[in-house]
């Protein structure tokens, strides 16, 4: 099978301040880490490739610094990782993001089955890029998989028919997709595994990163970074809750009283058709 | 040898990944073990199956085959979650198993480097008894030559891993007459008739480590399993010590940032007087100085850890490492329950493992009065 697991590094806290002047997140001085959600989507792909055999890419749009979590994922097991990395592809919105990625997966691995993502990023929580990513390459999209199986291909000789369950509000649907197809992995499904410290020398020593900048991208300017994206933050704050609770003190029939005093004209089409305290 | 003070890449991993697997898997029992003082088999297999117990070994013998300072680094983050773990993996890979890779023969690395790598057999290393501790020359176990081999007699105490040990590294003496030239290490496998594990000791800190008195009683070991040369204990225990007290004092590092980082969280906070008491200029001070010094034992550490790979001397590094990082976790995680207060006192918070946990880095591969003999020694034999 071949396989493409995007990658995103996220900062490794647990709340991040925003910059409320810029309205972006204040990344800088934050250690980094894989996306907790790319760990599940990278684990489907391992344990689809032991089961089924074949390839894993990993792709990371980021600065520099995002080679920490390619090199993790190779140590996990991954068989190349690609780095795209360009001053011009910051300032990002979901939709420049899934135009790069596309790019990139187009250009180095245009013959996939799947591409895997994570469901949503810990920092921005869109759960777009899935989405979004399946729309720029043309293909069917499944969000929020639990479950993957590979069946037998309908046709002979021709791509297997995969299997999904995605979590749907409070029940779980069954879909089967033809590939080449975009998943995004639920964070309930593939509990990701802890690296083996033996991979990770390897993942240095016999493997060089693929570098993308824009232009080996062969990027439109025009559709990346801060120029390519859609949506702008104009205002980030932080959210007041102001309500003022009422508490009801005194003898319960009393307070029911009040409750219905204060409230009646809401509570009765819940409580009941003509609901009287005295009944 | 290039110096570079910012961490590069690979190292930045190592960390990541051990401060996740410490985080996921240590943080949630390490005070129940402490208190228990139980010794984690199930976190410990796990670890085996992820190549903790074999950090430096080469693959082909299932090990991670990581650089000196990615071995501090596993040992270092292990630390400021579970010291009693950390000591663990670090006496096992340094004192236990690196001696073999150093020492054995062919035969000998293929008999035993797998099961160590994989951490079905834990390794320890057994030098001190009631009469030796910092004097190795007043070790009384013997290995006396016999038809089939040689047959051990004595009492190892203070055996860290002991109550765990599937392999055991003893020191012995077969030469009584000659001082320095007279002992020698056999590798002993924990089934081996003659070989029994005593009481575990109850100790002050790093109370999850099966430390514990090993009897061996006309235990009778082939030739097959004598470490090196006959003879040549002295100078495998010192290579082991080398090494071993690089390991000692990333887990002294470790204890140190973990106890530094809970007081800072703390510090921002508890509340008195109307603010946060990081706001307070003595807290300040007292993390300003906690963190100068962590930086400095890191470097200190890692510059050893360097030298070890260039294939370098680094005897005296090592030892200035070891003490640096004993005496400063010592101080950093007495700060810690100082700035907790009267909570860091309490078993609720962690600290106060930290700080029964630091203590015994300034004892054990080496005290601090040993690491300053060692130090004065190299200074003293410079040319004038």
């Amino acid at each position: 099978m071949n396989l493409v697991v995007c990658i995103k590094q996220v900062p490794a806290v647990a709340e991040l301040e925003w910059d409320q002047r810029t309205g972006g997140l204040k990344r800088d001085l934050a250690q980094g880490m894989m996306n907790p959600a790319c760990r599940n989507a990278l684990e489907a792909a391992l344990q689809l490739k032991a089961d089924h055999g074949g390839a894993i890419t990993v792709i990371s749009m980021g600065p520099p610094q995002a080679e920490e979590i390619l090199r993790e994922a190779l140590a996990l097991g991954a068989d190349w990782a690609v780095l795209l990395s360009d001053p011009t592809m910051a300032g990002a919105d979901t939709l420049a993001t899934s135009y790069t990625l596309a790019k990139a997966i187009k250009l180095v691995r245009r013959d996939f089955d799947l591409v895997l993502c994570g469901c949503y990023s810990s920092d921005s929580e869109t759960a777009q890029v899935g989405p979004q990513l399946a729309e720029e390459l043309m293909v069917a999209g499944v969000a929020y998989v639990e479950t993957i199986e590979v069946l037998a291909p309908k046709i002979k000789g021709g791509r297997p028919t995969i299997r999904l369950s995605r979590q749907t509000d409070n029940f779980l649907e069954t879909l089967e997709l033809e590939p080449p197809g975009v998943l995004t992995v639920a964070s309930s499904g593939f509990a990701p595994r802890h690296v083996d410290l033996s991979g990770i020398q390897p993942a240095f020593s016999s493997r060089d990163l693929i570098h993308l900048d824009a232009k080996k991208l062969g990027a439109n300017p025009k559709l990346i970074g801060q120029n390519g994206s859609a949506t702008r933050i104009l205002k980030v704050y932080p959210s007041v809750i102001d309500k003022e609770g009422v508490v009801l003190k005194g003898a319960v029939k009393a307070s029911v009283q009040d409750l219905f005093q204060l409230f009646g004209a809401r509570l009765n089409g819940f409580v009941g058709q003509g609901y009287s305290p005295d009944d | 040898m290039e110096m570079e003070f910012n961490a590069c890449t690979k190292h930045k991993v190592v960390r990541n990944v051990v401060r996740d697997f410490a985080e996921a898997e240590l943080r949630p029992i390490a005070s129940d073990i402490d208190r228990a003082a139980h010794f984690p088999w199930e976190a410990i297999r796990k670890m085996g199956e992820l190549s903790y117990f074999g950090l430096q070994a080469p693959a082909e013998y299932g090990g991670a085959g990581l650089d000196t300072i990615s071995y501090c680094i596993v040992i270092e983050e292990l630390s400021r979650v579970c010291a009693a773990v950390g000591l663990c993996v670090t006496v096992h890979n340094s004192v236990a198993l690196y001696p073999i890779l150093a020492f054995g023969t062919k035969e000998q690395k293929d008999r035993f480097l797998p099961d160590l790598c994989s951490g079905k057999r834990i390794g320890a290393f057994c030098l001190t008894e009631a009469n030796a501790g910092s004097d190795a020359g007043g070790v009384e176990t013997t290995a006396v030559k016999v038809k089939d081999g040689f047959l051990l007699n004595g009492t190892k105490i203070f055996v860290t891993n002991g109550g765990a040990c599937g392999l055991a590294l003893i020191f012995a003496v077969t030469d009584p007459a000659s001082r320095s030239r007279g002992a020698s290490v056999f590798i002993i496998e924990s089934e081996r008739e003659g070989f029994t594990v005593g009481e575990f000791e109850d100790l002050c800190g790093v109370r999850a480590n099966p430390v514990c008195s090993l009897f061996i009683e006309d235990c009778l070991v082939p030739r097959e399993n004598l470490l090196g040369q006959l003879g040549q204990g002295i100078r495998i225990g010192l290579t082991a010590l080398d090494t071993g007290r690089m390991g000692i004092a990333a887990q002294a590092l470790g204890l140190a940032q973990g106890a530094f980082e809970a007081s800072v969280k703390y510090s921002r906070e508890r509340q008195q007087f109307g603010r946060p008491i990081s706001n307070f200029q003595t807290i300040q001070n007292y993390l300003a100085d906690m963190e100068t010094e962590i930086d400095a034992a890191r470097l200190l550490l890692y510059r050893a850890a360097a030298l070890k790979d260039a294939g370098v001397r680094f005897t005296a590094e090592a030892a200035k490492a070891k003490l640096f990082c004993a005496v400063l976790a010592n101080k950093v995680t007495s700060l810690a329950v100082q700035i907790h207060g009267g909570y860091g006192y309490a078993k609720e918070y962690e600290v106060e493992r930290y700080f029964r946990d630091a203590k015994v880095t300034e004892i054990y591969e080496g005290t601090n009065e040993v690491q300053r003999l060692v130090i004065a020694r190299d200074i003293l034999s410079r040319p004038v």
